[in-house]
């Protein structure tokens, strides 16, 4: 059981749903591919609500951790992309609930310091070319992006980042498909407003 | 409720309505209202911002995780495997022969992959008890169990759309007949083949 790896060659074609079906069964073969498929993926939304590498690569690894876990209780196998989004984008919100209960309960200000330079809001993805090749347009909407509270800066993302339907958006949010799409045409609107003040 | 919560520009436009017009020519209250033609404006240059970020995000090699998170996430999922069930092949004095469910499902998909048109997904594998009892007598003449066990094969597939179903399963069930007694030495016995959904091509 350790030539995990070699993926589905054999099988180039096979569809999604088969491949989260043969994972149910227990064959770590088709699950290594899900983990390739969406570990990417998960990360630039997580990262893209943490701005934080340590947490967006922990919520990746609890989300795919605890998909495996569920992965038998799973009933719809088209459902495995929503259901995974959902594990991650939760775990995102639970990270900065935490943040923000931590950023209340702080006195020391060099606490303070190490939040405001850990939290939302500052870039870290350390190489530094990374941040030169960046035009000055994906700064300004990232920028007001982090501005938005999470949840519907989460709304956001998944749409307009991820392509994420409404259905399951509302699912993640525990919010009606239409109210997901109030909450985007807001969102919208606020960080259009919010790039033009910036620029 | 709902209606009423739709975000609207103070003309009364719903902002909605212009992001989803925004690659159309104006209408005719839009060409006069500076409400909408501002709004209009900005939702383009943020539509051109946002398309920029996904490609840009895409493909960054430092929007990555590192390649430790699969391995840790593998390594949990290898630890806690459920073990699959055994079958029992053949039983002895000297002993017993058993066969993991997942080592013959994986002959059973290896079968399936060879018929185009249909793809193999669960598979659950019984013995049949009512002819199982036989099964555990020696062979004759000291063969290696090419009768064996009844099995009673359940697995699940999707098709692709514009096939013949019938023709194809009955394929897939002929290809599985071959492998099992080619790959394992027992013959197949009943395989019962559900079709579950459609693949998109």
């Amino acid at each position: 059981m350790e030539d995990y790896g070699s993926g589905f060659e054999a099988e180039p074609g096979l569809d999604e749903g088969s491949i989260v079906a043969r994972a149910q069964d227990g064959d770590l073969r088709a699950f290594e591919h899900l983990v390739n498929s969406y570990q990417g993926r998960l990360f630039r939304l997580a990262y893209r609500m943490l701005n934080d590498r340590g947490d967006a690569e922990d919520v990746v690894q609890e989300a795919l951790t605890a998909s495996w876990r569920g992965l038998a209780r799973l009933q719809d196998v088209q459902a495995f992309g929503g259901w995974v989004y959902r594990l991650a984008t939760n775990r995102c919100l639970d990270v900065l609930r935490k943040r923000s209960t931590r950023t209340e309960h702080i006195t020391d200000p060099q606490d303070i310091l190490s939040i405001s330079t850990d939290g939302a809001g500052s870039d870290q993805l350390s190489d530094p070319a990374y941040a030169a090749e960046r035009t000055a347009r994906d700064d300004g909407l990232t920028a007001v992006l982090n501005t938005l509270p999470p949840e519907q800066r989460a709304c956001w993302l998944l749409r307009e980042m991820h392509g994420r339907s409404y259905a399951e958006i509302g699912a993640t949010l525990k919010i009606s498909p239409t109210a997901v799409r109030g909450r985007l045409a807001r969102a919208r609107i606020q960080i259009a407003e919010g790039m033009n003040e910036w620029r | 409720m709902a209606l009423d919560d739709e975000p609207r520009l103070g003309c009364g436009r719903s902002i909605d309505r212009i992001w989803t017009t925004i690659d159309q020519p104006l209408n005719a209250h839009e060409q006069t209202c500076r409400q909408c033609q501002a709004a209009r404006a900005q939702l383009k240059r943020l539509n051109e911002a946002t398309q920029a970020l996904r490609e840009a995000d895409l493909h960054d090699e430092a929007l990555t995780p590192r390649s430790g998170v699969k391995t840790a996430i593998m390594d949990v999922a290898r630890a806690e495997i459920r073990r699959s069930k055994r079958i029992l092949l053949a039983s002895n004095g000297n002993g017993t022969t058993e066969i993991s469910e997942q080592a013959l499902s994986s002959v059973i998909r290896a079968a399936a992959a060879e018929v185009p048109g249909i793809h193999a997904r669960r598979c659950h594998i019984e013995i049949s008890s009512a002819t199982s009892d036989s099964s555990v007598d020696d062979p004759p003449s000291g063969q290696s169990g090419v009768i064996g066990p009844h099995l009673v094969i359940g697995l699940r597939s999707a098709v692709a759309p514009d096939i013949n179903i019938p023709r194809t399963v009955q394929l897939l069930r002929q290809r599985i007949i071959t492998a099992i007694p080619a790959g394992i030495g027992i013959s197949a016995g009943t395989i019962n083949i559900t079709v579950e959904d459609l693949y998109d091509v």
